[in-house]
């Protein structure tokens, strides 16, 4: 089922362009939006999110246009937004604060909210600090905590702007869980720097550089665009877009390889590297991509 | 028998919602028909069994749910419905520390206005309201603003509910402050009126200016009235507050009429950051 169309979005902030003509499908799944810093990710989930609009374009969330007021209620109903800087109100518990999202997306019968807000602290993993205040809670209980306040309503499409940043190991691995259990029934789209996150986590994704879409397809799709164009070697190389000496003590290089090279698999940072690497690189890449 | 109930007429039957004549027949069915009586048991079980797990959840929910903050459970005990308590005390012009500030440039201005002009407090009072409903709805102030933005919530609804919270309490704290002053009889409410105008009027400018700006754009032009009309008094004459209630009466109807326009998209703090 088509969730999330995007056809032509485009935004300037004055001489600015933050997206030129940007066009995906998002369904049923999780899908990754990943890109470097200033690529316009964050932009593009607010827009998504109806807390921006566009300059020009069309988007349709669940068949709904969000320029409309009737078709911007309609997708906040079925929302879940994990905002990039999530803010609390530093007195309330987390309880309360999970709670005071449930009323602001219209859940107003108590026993019913409360035992929605009990649901979600309980899958985020903070059942056992309900009670605390938020000022009291580390980094990463914060994070999922506005992870619990996305979630809370069983919304069918969630967009999570760096979930997974101050999380540790094995924090990240129950978002993984927990994302990839909600997949298989909604819509996630989620942003993130990392890859290991869209390997493990996505079946589509899309590659936003400079406001533009440079590659929208399945990881395995995007690390086969590095394909031969991996390579080790005992020394270092010259030349190549990227090296580096592994814990094995081999290089591994990713750009044109020698003749004769020991080609490698290529991973996801491989093809993502291939495609945003360089201005010239990234072109000729993006070219070839659907 | 040769014949059965339908499974959705016993579940009907079980939750009680099965009409005449329908209820009739099943019924009568039922008194003759052993096969469909254990049916109904077991369907009257899952339902028994659904309800009541569900009444637990609840119930747990409901005995884990932390006791509301005193604010709340003040506005509770007033008659306020939970949820709009919560979002009430999610006003961040109602914090302590806010209200404290509120308190004291009220009681200060107040104190001037004893061993000077009663003027002062008059023109000071109406802008404490002006200065926390901008601190209600300022992007930089609200921590989540932007998850409220996108919320199916009205934020007309919003907005009215946090700016009649914001304006009882610096109400109540005016008038407690305007007691310094009572000699002067009738004419030390005269910042009420003035309170309520201001207020209506940075609201509706508040969709095109954002809130802060709005705040500042009305409180300058307070000051620039009650400054031109010093000699006389003008606007804390009767003369005086009608036209306030005139302007702030109109400022009120154009808030009314383009309430739908607070339900957009538009978040002008966040165009300027991009990543």
């Amino acid at each position: 089922m088509t969730a999330v169309q995007a056809d032509g979005l485009a935004l300037r902030y004055g001489r600015t362009t933050a997206l030129e003509d940007v066009s995906f499908t998002l369904r049923t799944g999780v899908t990754g939006l990943l890109g470097p810093n200033g690529a316009g990710k964050t932009t593009l989930l607010r827009i998504i999110a109806t807390a921006l609009p566009a300059d020009g374009g069309t988007l349709r969330v669940f068949g709904h246009d969000p320029s409309t007021s009737p078709g911007r209620l309609a997708v906040r109903r079925r929302l879940g937004y994990l905002p990039q800087d999530p803010g609390f109100h530093p007195s309330f518990t987390a309880f309360e604060f999970v709670d005071y999202v449930a009323i602001l997306k219209e859940l107003t019968h108590r026993a019913t909210r409360h035992t929605e807000v009990a649901r979600v602290l309980s899958a985020v993993g903070l059942d056992d600090r309900r009670r605390s205040r938020i000022r009291t809670l580390s980094g990463g209980m914060k994070q999922r905590l506005a992870l619990a306040a996305a979630l809370v309503g069983d919304p069918d499409l969630v967009i999570l702007d760096e979930p997974t940043v101050g999380l540790d190991p094995e924090q990240r691995l129950r978002f993984r869980e927990l994302i990839a259990d909600l997949g298989e029934r909604k819509t996630v789209l989620l942003s993130t720097h990392q890859t290991e996150d869209v390997m493990s986590l996505c079946q589509e994704v899309v590659v936003l550089d400079r406001g533009r879409v440079r590659f929208e397809g399945t990881p395995a799709e995007l690390a086969g665009l590095a394909a031969g164009r991996v390579w080790t070697s005992a020394a270092r190389q010259a030349g190549a877009l990227a090296s580096w000496r592994t814990g094995t003590g081999l290089h591994r290089h990713v750009g044109d390889p020698p003749a004769g090279a020991t080609l490698v698999e290529p991973s996801i940072e491989d093809g993502y590297l291939t495609l945003v690497g360089t201005d010239t690189e990234a072109s000729a890449v993006a070219g070839g991509t659907r | 028998m040769t014949w059965h109930l339908l499974d959705e007429d016993l579940r009907a039957y079980a939750a009680r919602t099965l009409a005449a004549p329908g209820l009739w027949s099943t019924e009568a069915h039922l008194t003759a028909c052993g096969e469909c009586r254990e049916r109904l048991a077991a369907a009257a079980t899952a339902d028994l069994r659904w309800a009541i797990d569900g009444g637990w959840a609840r119930l747990d929910a409901s005995l884990d749910a932390p006791r509301p903050g005193p604010v709340e459970r003040l506005m509770i005990t007033a008659g306020v419905p939970d949820h709009t308590a919560r979002l009430l005390a999610a006003t961040p012009a109602l914090r302590l520390s806010w209200l404290v500030a509120i308190a004291v440039t009220a009681a200060l201005t107040a104190t001037i206005a004893l061993f000077t002009d009663p003027v002062v407090f008059l023109a000071v009072a109406p802008l404490l309201p002006l200065v926390a409903v901008a601190m209600s709805f300022a992007p930089g102030i609200d921590p989540t603003y932007e998850i409220a933005v996108v919320a199916p919530i009205r934020s007309f609804r919003l907005l009215l509910l946090r700016c009649l919270a914001v304006l009882s309490a610096t109400t109540a704290l005016s008038a407690v402050a305007s007691l310094f002053i009572y000699e002067y009889g009738l004419r030390a409410t005269g910042w009420f009126l003035p309170s309520l105008a201001l207020t209506m009027l940075s609201l509706l400018l508040s969709v095109r200016l954002g809130a802060g700006p709005a705040a500042v754009v009305v409180g300058v032009g307070w000051a620039a009235v009650v400054a031109a009309t010093f000699g006389d008094r003008l606007v804390f004459t009767l003369a005086g507050q009608v036209g306030v209630v005139i302007v702030g009466g109109i400022a009120a109807v154009a808030l009314a009429r383009q309430r739908g326009t607070y339900d957009r998209h538009h978040v002008p703090h966040l165009s300027r950051r991009m990543s």
